[in-house]
């Protein structure tokens, strides 16, 4: 029961930072401000929200929770990735620049910091405003609806704009030998970032198509048609 | 007798069932089933009973025994599950441990190749030359190990295996050779490498003992449990993975570097896993009671810790 009570809370509270954050974007379009002006504003909440669903893999590590402990961890991995170690060391490029998608005469749809706080903080408001409810008993059919339904158009919505970040931060990356060990010294080891980055793009390979599949899945489990018992 | 065979989803296998002797062994079924699904040869195969109520799988066919010896009768269903393709354990075992030598001696040999960007390469330590020995003495030991020593109980594994631990064997090789052999390598003193890996050698050589007595447990063909007894395996379960570990640990200290001691954190891991799984299976069986014997207390991997 107590943890029952907690899930409640924790969910409400990661909603309610994330409406804050999704409040934070929306005003700063509607305002017509800059995503480095955003930035400015957004970048405490995010890191609270953000660095905070680590606490998720240690929900479904002890059971309190019934999603796959590997599924939780690579999705707070990359997220933790693009937070801390692309947005926080690199801000300058990834809070001003973007990729445009697509140019139209007074408009152009493009990926960059506001793209991603959208899908991020849409998602998680659907998100953990589900959990909470399912916890005390009482998740309306929308709401199970929408968590298994908007992740088909944001998650690659996201994904995208994840590795947009990746695009922008890389040359400084590489440039300023960002959090790199060089040989030689005492434990004969070095380390070069900049090739981790890769590693971690690299990732998105298999990852993506996993986790877009296994929500798909679940989709299917809890919104398709009851399924008839077998003989 | 003729035995109906169903894929898991409840569709017929083979239309008509699978006509064997009556006395007839789950190999010859095996061997049967392979003749008219020639996709399938035995060890792809898993032939189990329908689950009895609170099962949820049913208990699985074993290719030693008598179909007698699980109830079977002319008209019984069995569920067929394919394994996915096979391959043998020597197979595998030969090429995860025969790809680090080369992979290791590479960087030692060619270095230009792996170092492009140092003009001049810097003649090599005794300290890097030492541990290419006992490198190389280490999986040579394995693969001679895979012939002349190991038996194993089951024949094949999934072929996705292969591609599995060969990466993980040839991607740590690299990676602990890369440093060791780098231009830039600072070699500890020479007499540490020499007593470290001299006393690595020690390790190896109790390692292979240990190989022979677990290989010797039980008659050939047997697949049944034996406590393991003798040299060290009276004091540790695993006394094998100790012995390893400690040889990984002193090649870590003879040539300082720390990529080769995050292989050995991996490699102590998933050894410790396995050894507390043997470890509490054993436990299990052997629990003294209706005349089985009590497994003795032991430590299970790696004393005075676990």
């Amino acid at each position: 029961m107590a943890g029952s009570k907690y899930l409640i809370l924790y969910n409400l509270a990661a909603g309610t930072s994330w409406a804050y954050i999704f409040a934070l974007t929306v005003n700063a379009i509607y305002q017509g401000q800059t995503t480095q002006e955003l930035w400015k504003d957004v970048e405490l909440p995010l890191k609270a929200a953000q660095t905070a669903a680590v606490l998720e893999v240690f929900h479904s590590a002890f059971g309190l929770v019934r999603s796959p402990v590997m599924t939780t961890l690579m999705q707070i991995t990359s997220r933790i990735w693009v937070v801390w170690g692309l947005l926080h060391p690199v801000p300058g490029p990834t809070t001003s620049g973007s990729i445009p998608l697509l140019k139209l005469p007074n408009f152009t749809l493009k990926l960059d910091l506001f793209s991603l706080l959208l899908a991020w903080s849409i998602t998680e408001i659907i998100r953990y405003s589900f959990y909470a409810l399912k916890e005390a008993g009482r998740a309306p059919y929308f709401l199970l609806w929408l968590r298994y339904t908007t992740f088909i158009v944001l998650y690659p919505l996201g994904v995208a704009s994840e590795l947009t970040m990746a695009y922008l931060a890389m040359p400084t990356v590489k440039k300023s030998h960002l959090w790199n060990i060089s040989m030689p010294n005492a434990v004969n080891f070095s380390f070069d970032y900049y090739y981790l980055c890769w590693l971690a793009i690299a990732g998105y390979v298999p990852g993506l198509p996993q986790l877009y599949l296994y929500m798909f899945a679940q989709r299917k489990k809890l919104l398709g048609p009851p399924k008839a018992k077998r003989q | 007798m003729k035995l109906v065979i169903q894929s898991r989803s409840g569709r017929e296998v083979v239309p008509g069932g699978v006509q064997v002797d009556d006395g007839a062994t789950v190999r010859d079924l095996m061997q049967a089933f392979h003749k008219l699904r020639p996709k399938y040869y035995p060890s792809r195969q898993r032939f189990s009973l329908a689950p009895k109520a609170g099962e949820k799988r049913g208990v699985a066919l074993v290719p030693g025994k008598k179909l007698s010896d699980f109830d079977l009768r002319d008209g019984s269903v069995l569920t067929f599950k394919d394994l996915g393709p096979q391959i043998g354990y020597q197979t595998v075992f030969f090429w995860e441990y025969f790809g680090p030598l080369l992979v290791y001696a590479a960087f030692y040999l060619f270095p230009e190749v792996f170092y492009p960007s140092f003009k001049s390469i810097p003649t090599k330590s005794p300290v890097q030359t030492l541990a290419l020995a006992y490198w190389s003495f280490h999986y040579a030991k394995r693969v001679a190990e895979t012939y002349l020593v190991h038996r194993f109980s089951h024949g094949t594994m999934p072929l996705f295996n292969l591609f599995k631990n060969c990466s993980y064997y040839w991607g740590f090789a690299a990676y602990v050779s890369y440093f060791v052999n780098h231009p830039l390598y600072t070699a500890p003193s020479v007499q540490r490498a020499q007593i470290a890996l001299g006393l690595a050698v020690v390790c190896q050589l109790s390692n292979f003992w240990c190989h022979r007595i677990l290989a010797n447990l039980r008659p050939p063909g047997s697949t049944e449990y034996k406590i393991p007894r003798g040299f060290l395996f009276n004091y540790i379960t695993c006394a094998n993975y100790t012995m390893e570990t400690w040889g990984w640990i002193l090649f870590g200290v003879a040539t300082q570097t720390l990529s080769a001691f995050l292989f050995i954190l991996a490699g102590f891991t998933q050894m410790s896993l396995w050894a507390l799984a043997k470890h509490r299976r054993l436990r299990k069986l052997f629990d003294g009671k209706d005349g089985r014997p009590k497994y003795p207390r032991r430590w299970v991997i790696f004393p005075p810790f676990i």
